[in-house]
């Protein structure tokens, strides 16, 4: 029984961790940037949301919403102002400069929202199903359903929209997408936004199941770097495996091994199916 | 003799002895700093090896740098060994791992590398985080040894050996197939560069001076945990000096080094609280106005003007 609440957390904590990578999937998949400020970008969803329901009374769910629209505007405005700027210089400078932006979100989080721990505690966190002896707890099952819903949202928002088509095409053939009329700059702009949104609302989500404080950016980041890796990066779904993936692996090391053995599992499985498989385990064969 | 092997011994010439004076001239305060900036410029250039000459972004040498302060921390504080000792120690453990984990993991390209180095560090530091002889979460206490002379030479000397080191690359059949790699791996295995003993070799090169680094680092300190020994943030400050500087020059990292390292400290001195602000910035400007470091900004600003930025930004925008 307790393996199967175990296993049921690391399902339930899984399909968040999918939500999170997912936006630094598209951004990574589609315009070859390793966003570094990604986990910065879900801070800031924590925030927004967290500011929405302290401050305006707004149940956190309902504040989803607005988290996503005000982290894609920020996305658009800081891909056309400032990263396509360097975007076809060597690779290794889009990695510096998202990292410096990490820096300076951090530090202007901090500077403006304090160091503080905040929690987003509506008054039915703490509720729970039984469902044959096992407990569910209702804001990770609401979690859970909405970031599996956003993934496969976005996928078929991908395949079957004309800015998803443009997004595809771009990402596919940069002068050949421009000779048939799509004009990048914008199309990139959207598509980082669309990745901070989906930060957005990682992080809003987030901030229900966990303290947040300026300083979360960082490990978020890390965490997503693995499950992009794990699910590959040529389509939304694989972030869901991934997700559940990392979710299942770190429930069942805190369980057998130890909980300071998390980070080695991890980011183990990280180098493993790097030096394996680099196209991650659903990926295209190299 | 070229006119640029020329400039890189005029600059050690004049440079050296001034340096190595400071202690006798200087306030502790300023050689303490002293000695955390030329440590960080011995980072920088030992990064500038696998980074800059051969093109592959590690996140991994604060692995480097965590193991050559552990070796020390472990011979000194566990088994009461003398520094050199432990400094043996360190190079021996940093330089065996490169090459166990350069053999995967320098077959992956561009970003992949960049992350499995950084996963790997994580690894490493939640392995060192459980591991008893190296004090596990705790640390481990070093003797005290209070002469910041001593430390600063140390660390000069190092500086010293790294970037001799680089200009020997620089000019070495082993550098420019370490260059041609970086430029294309293929064109480079073609012309009969062994790709994987030379990237094998120039990480093992990178970790044996990051490991001193980190010997003599924690000996200063005289303290060392897991993680302020395997601080990844410190790998992303040696690439930034170093890429500001100029990777793959000889005296770029060190120049990118020594300016940021002042530049922080005064602003941490002056403006306590916008000083990560600052940084930050410096880092999106730097790497908008001038993508390929100082010493390309001195070599063509000269002909260019300040039209040099505007070109700069022109060619690398979507």
């Amino acid at each position: 029984m307790l393996l199967a609440q175990v296993l049921l957390n690391g399902l339930l904590l899984g399909g968040l961790y999918a939500l999170m990578a997912l936006g630094l999937a598209l951004v990574w998949g589609v315009l070859n940037i390793v966003n570094l400020s990604h986990g910065a970008f879900i801070m800031l969803g924590a925030y927004a949301t967290y500011f929405l329901f302290a401050k305006a009374h707004l149940d956190p769910f309902l504040a989803l919403p607005f988290a996503a629209l005000a982290l894609f505007m920020l996305g658009y405005a800081v891909q056309r102002g400032i990263l396509n700027l360097v975007i076809r210089g060597p690779m290794f400078n889009t990695l510096l400069i998202t990292f410096g932006l990490e820096v300076v979100i951090t530090f202007l989080a901090q500077f403006f929202f304090s160091a503080d721990f905040r929690t987003i505690n509506p008054g039915y966190a703490g509720t729970n199903f039984d469902v044959g002896g096992l407990t569910i707890p209702r804001i990770q099952l609401m979690a859970f359903a909405i970031a599996i819903g956003l993934t496969l949202g976005l996928w078929a928002f991908l395949l079957h929209s004309r800015p998803g088509r443009s997004i595809r095409a771009v990402s596919q053939n940069l002068l050949a997408a421009q000779l048939y009329g799509i004009e990048p700059r914008r199309i990139y702009a959207i598509t980082f936004g669309l990745g901070t949104a989906m930060a957005g609302v990682a992080g809003g989500l987030y901030g229900t199941v966990s303290q947040i404080n300026p300083y979360i950016g960082t490990a978020l980041t890390a965490k997503s770097f693995v499950i992009a890796i794990i699910g590959g990066l040529d389509n939304p779904l694989g972030v869901i495996v991934g997700g559940l993936f990392l979710g299942l692996a770190e429930s069942l090391t805190a369980l057998y091994i130890g909980p300071t053995y998390t980070d080695v599992a991890s980011f183990g499985i990280l180098v493993l199916v790097l030096i394996v498989k680099p196209t991650g385990l659903l990926g295209r064969t190299a | 003799m070229t006119r640029r092997t020329r400039r890189v011994l005029v600059t050690l010439a004049i440079g050296l002895p001034l340096l190595a004076a400071l202690p006798w001239i200087a306030s502790p305060v300023v050689v303490q700093f002293g000695i955390n900036m030329l440590i960080m410029a011995t980072l920088a250039q030992g990064w500038n090896i696998i980074g800059g000459y051969t093109g592959y972004s590690s996140f991994g040498n604060s692995v480097f740098f965590g193991l050559g302060a552990y070796g020390v921390g472990i011979a000194m504080a566990q088994f009461e060994q003398p520094f050199w000792i432990g400094l043996g120690l360190g190079l021996l453990l940093a330089v065996i791992f490169a090459l166990a984990i350069g053999l995967p993991v320098l077959r992956l390209k561009g970003h992949y590398f960049a992350i499995a180095t950084l996963g790997l560090a994580e690894v490493v530091t939640a392995i060192v985080s459980n591991v008893p002889i190296a004090g596990q979460n705790v640390g481990l206490v070093l003797p005290l040894l209070k002469s910041d002379v001593l430390f600063y030479e140390l660390s000069l000397g190092l500086l010293l050996l790294a970037t001799l080191t680089v200009f020997w690359l620089s000019r070495s059949r082993f550098g420019l197939g370490l260059i041609a790699i970086r430029e294309n791996e293929e064109a480079a295995a073609v012309m009969g560069v062994n790709t994987t003993r030379y990237k094998i070799l120039a990480f093992m090169l990178s970790a044996a001076l990051t490991s001193l680094a980190g010997g003599v680092y924690a000996y200063y300190i005289t303290f060392i945990d897991p993680a302020g020994a395997f601080d990844i943030s410190l790998n992303v400050k040696m690439i930034i000096m170093a890429v500001f500087g100029g990777p793959g020059t000889v005296l770029g990292p060190v120049a990118g080094a020594l300016l940021l390292s002042v530049l922080s400290e005064v602003l941490a001195s002056k403006v306590t609280n916008i000083a990560g602000l600052f940084f930050g910035l410096v880092i999106i400007v730097a790497v908008v106005l001038m993508p390929r470091g100082l010493a390309d900004l001195l070599q063509k600003f000269r002909r260019s003007g300040w039209r040099y930025f505007a070109q700069n930004i022109r060619s690398h925008r979507l």
